[in-house]
């Protein structure tokens, strides 16, 4: 493989953590504009954990992912009442304001001579983990597919478990599924907390993958496109994300030649799209329909 | 002393045209019931043409900021029959990630008609700044505040003593109620759509003369600014998104003083998450249930 493919793929590998994280929140009704604040705790726990503290990669992964849960349930407790357009604004306030502390987090300690950690709003520079341990592209690329493939089963696990179908009840409506016995609030919880903990492991994947981050990156650009792939591929199943993702990243970087016009052919498809298909192309209504079209094959055969 | 006065001056200056921008921001929120991220980017286009308008044949401030409220408010219409029109009912959150598509949009178009990265817009009343005892306050100031206070007065009345402005607020109050009563919901949705995103226009005029440049994150920075001050005053009301931006200003103006830009921005979501968190239907917020439906 190509250099340029395995970098384009590895960045659909992550970014879809994050369109994932994002998912899971709609799943449940509720829109977050901040999912960027928790990739980006993660980008900066795991890079720490390695670059500063010498933890071996799983370790600062499973660091990414425990501070991105805990950051995202700290914040779900006080915009748990908070719905639609209030709790939207709420996580975008609060991720811009973890933009803005990185801006002024400087932690640095002298390793080989060179001061190593971040630096304020010059970024993070020398997480070098993968070049230390001669890990290649391919491994991390792999590393990343076998990570994202452990949440998608976790997905596929959830949406058939009780807990799946007490968010979808909450997403269709949270009063009617608290007088049906759904805990509302210890749901809306658990479900910020696993979302912030998988942004929390594409972050700490973003780190090691370019091996520097700045405060810049995590701004509401990446939190409000994470958000329109669930929407562009669909809210009926956890591949919708990943489908969004792939037609964003995928087709735009297959069409270079469109160079300067592609946000305005990029942008007009993804609104006459969604006038179409307004919960995106595999939406409930189409997952069912493979779901009964998948039984009525095998019966035959 | 003289500085928290000074710095409360300015800041109330500048936040009269954040009021300004969260005022057509709460306009379209009320009679859609649906965020439309492109509000800032429509802004910047119409910002683009005056521009354009005056590096070409050299216009004056009349004619660009007659072009920057028209231009605003024809992209607005666009974002309006694209994302806003055609969607189904109860897509609102399609609606929202649809304008954001367009948002994506018209600043790649921004970008194509101008390639730099900044640009220079005309000044606005330049001049020495007046001087009252120890304070001082910039002419643009002056004409900022002055448009921006007039101009959500005239928003008041429309809504408040017309026929239109009672059908519109009764489409706020409830759409298919409206419709009922032979309020003609069709016409008046993309009126009332191009209408804020012309007010919007008016805000981005003043701003743009005031920085006396353009780039194209205005679109980013409008949008921005038009949701923290739309949210702090609370939203569905005239006074409060005047109210909103001009606590907006002064928060900024006093805690850039102080502290510096990025304790500024820090501040500002500060005070917008904790209204949110303690007082979420805003300082003088007065929309019902409206804000609150699901995804």
């Amino acid at each position: 493989m190509d250099d340029h493919l395995i970098g384009v793929l590895s960045n659909i590998g992550i970014v879809s953590f994050v369109a994932l994280s994002a998912y899971l929140l709609l799943l449940t009704g509720e829109i977050s504009f901040g999912q960027q604040a928790f990739f980006a705790i993660g980008a900066y726990a795991a890079g720490i954990a390695t670059a500063l503290w010498g933890w071996p990669l799983a370790l600062a992964l499973a660091a990414g992912a425990v501070s991105g849960a805990a950051a995202a349930v700290l914040v779900g407790i006080p915009t748990l009442r908070l719905h639609g357009l209030y709790f939207s604004i709420a996580t975008l306030a609060f991720a811009e304001m973890v933009r803005i502390l990185f801006e002024l987090f400087r932690y640095q300690v002298e390793i080989d001579g060179e001061p190593v950690g971040p630096d304020g709003a010059a970024g993070f520079r020398n997480i070098r983990y993968i070049f230390d341990h001669n890990i290649d592209a391919v491994q991390f690329l792999l590393l990343i597919y076998a990570l994202l493939a452990v949440v998608l089963l976790g997905f596929v696990w959830l949406e058939r478990s009780r807990t799946g179908v007490a968010f979808r009840m909450i997403g269709e409506d949270e009063t009617l599924a608290g007088l049906q016995g759904v805990a509302v609030a210890r749901h809306k919880v658990l479900a910020a907390g696993l979302a912030g903990a998988l942004a929390g492991v594409g972050g700490g994947l973003y780190a090691h993958l370019t091996t520097y981050v700045e405060p810049r990156i995590f701004d509401v650009m990446l939190g409000v496109h994470s958000l329109a792939y669930g929407l562009i591929g669909g809210l009926g199943t956890a591949l919708g994300p990943l489908l969004g993702v792939l037609i964003d990243i995928g087709l735009l970087e297959s069409i270079r030649a469109l160079a300067g016009y592609r946000m305005i052919i990029f942008g007009g498809i993804v609104a006459v799209l969604l006038i179409v298909r307004p919960r995106g192309l595999l939406d409930e209504r189409a997952v069912h329909g493979i779901g009964v079209l998948w039984r009525r094959m095998r019966r035959q055969t | 002393m003289v500085d928290l006065v000074q710095n409360t001056i300015d800041g109330l200056m500048i936040g009269s045209s954040y009021g300004l921008l969260a005022l057509g921001f709460t306009l379209i929120f009320g009679v859609m019931r649906r965020l439309n991220l492109s509000y800032g980017p429509s802004i910047m286009i119409g910002g683009y043409l005056g521009t354009v308008l005056y590096l070409q044949f050299g216009a004056g401030p009349l004619v660009v900021a007659a072009a920057v409220v028209i231009g605003a408010a024809v992209a607005g219409l666009y974002v309006e029959r694209l994302c806003f029109a055609p969607m189904k009912a109860g897509a609102a959150i399609a609606s929202m990630v649809s304008s954001f598509a367009i948002w994506m949009q018209l600043e790649q178009a921004a970008i194509l008609v101008l390639p730099r990265h900044t640009y220079a817009f005309p000044a606005l009343a330049t001049g020495a700044p007046l001087e009252f005892g120890p304070f001082t306050v910039r002419p643009d100031h002056l004409v900022m505040l002055g448009s921006a206070l007039g101009l959500a007065a005239a928003v008041q009345l429309v809504l408040y003593r017309t026929r239109f402005g009672l059908g519109l607020r009764a489409i706020i109050g409830n759409p298919v109620a409206a419709h009922l009563v032979g309020i003609d919901v069709r016409t008046a949705l993309p009126l009332a759509f191009a209408g804020a995103s012309a007010v919007g226009g008016v805000a981005g005029f003043l701003v743009l003369a005031v920085d006396q440049q353009v780039t194209p994150m205005f679109g980013m920075w409008a949008t921005l600014k038009g949701l923290i001050a739309m949210m702090i005053g609370g939203l569905g009301s005239v006074p409060g998104a005047v109210l909103g931006g001009l606590l907006l200003g002064v928060i900024e103006a006093q805690s850039q003083w102080y502290f510096g830009p990025q304790i500024r921005d820090l501040m500002a979501y500060f005070v917008l998450f904790a209204v949110l968190a303690l007082r979420p239907r805003g300082l003088v917020g007065s929309l019902p249930e409206a804000a609150t439906q699901k995804a």
